[in-house]
């Protein structure tokens, strides 16, 4: 089998592109959660430009290919400041999966029961400690799931940052499969890179869920 | 000085009047229970009390100082009053212990220490001293409304909310509840308790008030309005509810 010699070759290249790919992931998804809580509030603050501002990048960070926003992000970002590939495609990927958080973000804050709330405020906490110290927190730990889909689903579009040059996975598996003429071997090596990847994270998200959630945990005992 | 005086309280919502001019002075130390039918703007009067509910028209007077939901610092108001709710809605995400501590520390600036002493000192009268670690979906009902009521009176208020707090119990807890609104009672706190028990009315109260489609239409003692009823609308209802 050639894959096997094929899996030895790359070993080291496609493991030090896999830092690049989880780097950029990682990296793209902190953003993007900043980013996606900046606009879940701006959708709930119930000011009328904002809504419609929130809206607009919401609109169109879902309503266009990545790749295209990619391509617009880079030779747009790159005309007016000049970006490293690796940052140019990490904004990117950050702008175009906040405009997803904002809106699991958004869900999951509307979805915490308005008693508490008003159990915090009746307390005499303010506005601002209550979102902080009682509506956040329970509003991320619901949202792990839909966030680390969501990481996933990073994790498999940082692929497309290939094509501005970035040397993660899928460029390491593009260049190498035209100089060894062995693209079915190339690539399904570097797509079990992936799909080991995706696994060992559903297993972390599962098990952040758990240790985040200790009344449920300790209930289930 | 009355803790609280209120003065041609309305509120509606929408088009729905549900309160329609409302007097009501509460006395330091005085338990003033509200009764009277479903959807006769019990809940929503104790509710403008501590403004989660913005009155539409009348004068509200906390401690002598006349509040203006739109410029007061209603934060500062509110510490002055605890309210325990019939959902209980304690904070799932945090334990026993700190679900007291939370807004002592983070409302007052207590130190960890201190909240603790008094966390610890409340657990002790609600009768729960051993389940600081516990996690609130871990207790029950009853439980969860002693912690509750634990919750409230760590921010050391002048006067406490009841609102219907016992209605969402299974009927073997409600008394572990009661005994505890007893105990506080019987302590001195200034109370305005809105619930369907009666018998917690006719022991504990000193005043009772009969609502009635946005208006408080009779009160007085507990004597006074279950034995004597002056209203046809309160002899009928609390023929049906004793």
């Amino acid at each position: 089998m050639n894959v096997i010699a094929i899996a030895q070759e790359y070993f080291w290249g496609f493991f030090i592109a896999t830092g690049t790919t989880l780097q950029l992931t990682a990296v793209s998804l902190v953003l993007a959660v900043g980013i996606g809580l900046l606009f879940a509030f701006l959708k709930l603050s119930g000011n009328r430009a904002a809504n419609i501002f929130a809206d607009a990048y919401i609109g169109l960070t879902r309503g266009m290919p990545l790749i295209v926003q990619l391509m617009f992000l880079y030779f747009g970002i790159s005309s007016i400041v000049t970006l490293s590939s690796f940052w140019a495609g990490t904004l990117a990927l950050a702008f175009h999966a906040g405009g997803y958080v904002a809106e699991i973000l958004r869900g999951a804050i509307q979805n915490i029961d308005r008693g508490q709330t008003e159990a915090a405020r009746s307390l005499g906490m303010s506005r601002g400690k209550t979102m902080l110290l009682i509506v956040l927190p329970q509003a991320f730990r619901r949202a792990i799931p839909s966030l680390g889909n969501q990481f996933i689903i990073g994790l498999k579009d940082s692929t497309l940052v290939a094509f501005l040059g970035v040397p993660e996975l899928f460029s390491k598996a593009m260049t190498a499969a035209a100089a060894n003429y062995q693209p079915f071997e190339t690539y399904l090596v570097a797509g079990t890179y992936y799909l080991v990847l995706v696994l060992i994270f559903t297993k972390l998200v599962n098990r952040l869920e758990t240790r985040l959630t200790p009344d449920r945990q300790e209930a289930a005992r | 000085m009355s803790v609280i005086d209120i003065r041609g309280l309305h509120k509606s919502f929408g088009d729905l009047s549900v309160l329609k001019g409302i007097d009501l002075k509460v006395e330091p130390g005085e338990v003033v229970v509200i009764i009277g039918p479903s959807g006769s703007g019990k809940s929503t009067l104790l509710r403008c009390l501590n403004f989660l509910e913005y009155p539409d028209e009348g004068e509200i007077r906390v401690n002598g100082e006349l509040i203006d939901p739109n410029k007061s610092d209603l934060d500062k108001v509110r510490q002055h009053m605890g309210m325990v709710f019939q959902g209980f809605h304690l904070f799932p995400h945090q334990n026993v212990l700190h679900n007291i501590t939370l807004a002592p520390i983070n409302v007052k600036g207590m130190s960890h220490k201190k909240a603790n002493l008094i966390a610890r000192d409340l657990l002790d009268k609600v009768g729960l001293p051993d389940r600081e670690k516990t996690w609130p979906s871990q207790l029950s009902g009853g439980q969860k409304q002693r912690v509750a009521i634990a919750r409230a009176l760590a921010m050391d208020p002048d006067i406490m909310l009841f609102d219907e707090v016992t209605s969402a119990l299974d009927p073997e807890l409600v008394n572990e509840v009661l005994q505890v609104m007893q105990d506080l009672a019987a302590g001195g706190m200034t109370m305005v308790v809105v619930t369907h028990e009666m018998g917690f009315a006719r022991e504990m109260a000193d005043r009772v008030i009969m609502m009635d489609d946005g208006r408080i239409i009779e009160q007085g003692t507990p004597t006074e309005l279950f034995e004597n009823p002056q209203e046809e609308r309160t002899k009928a209802f609390i023929g049906q509810v004793l």
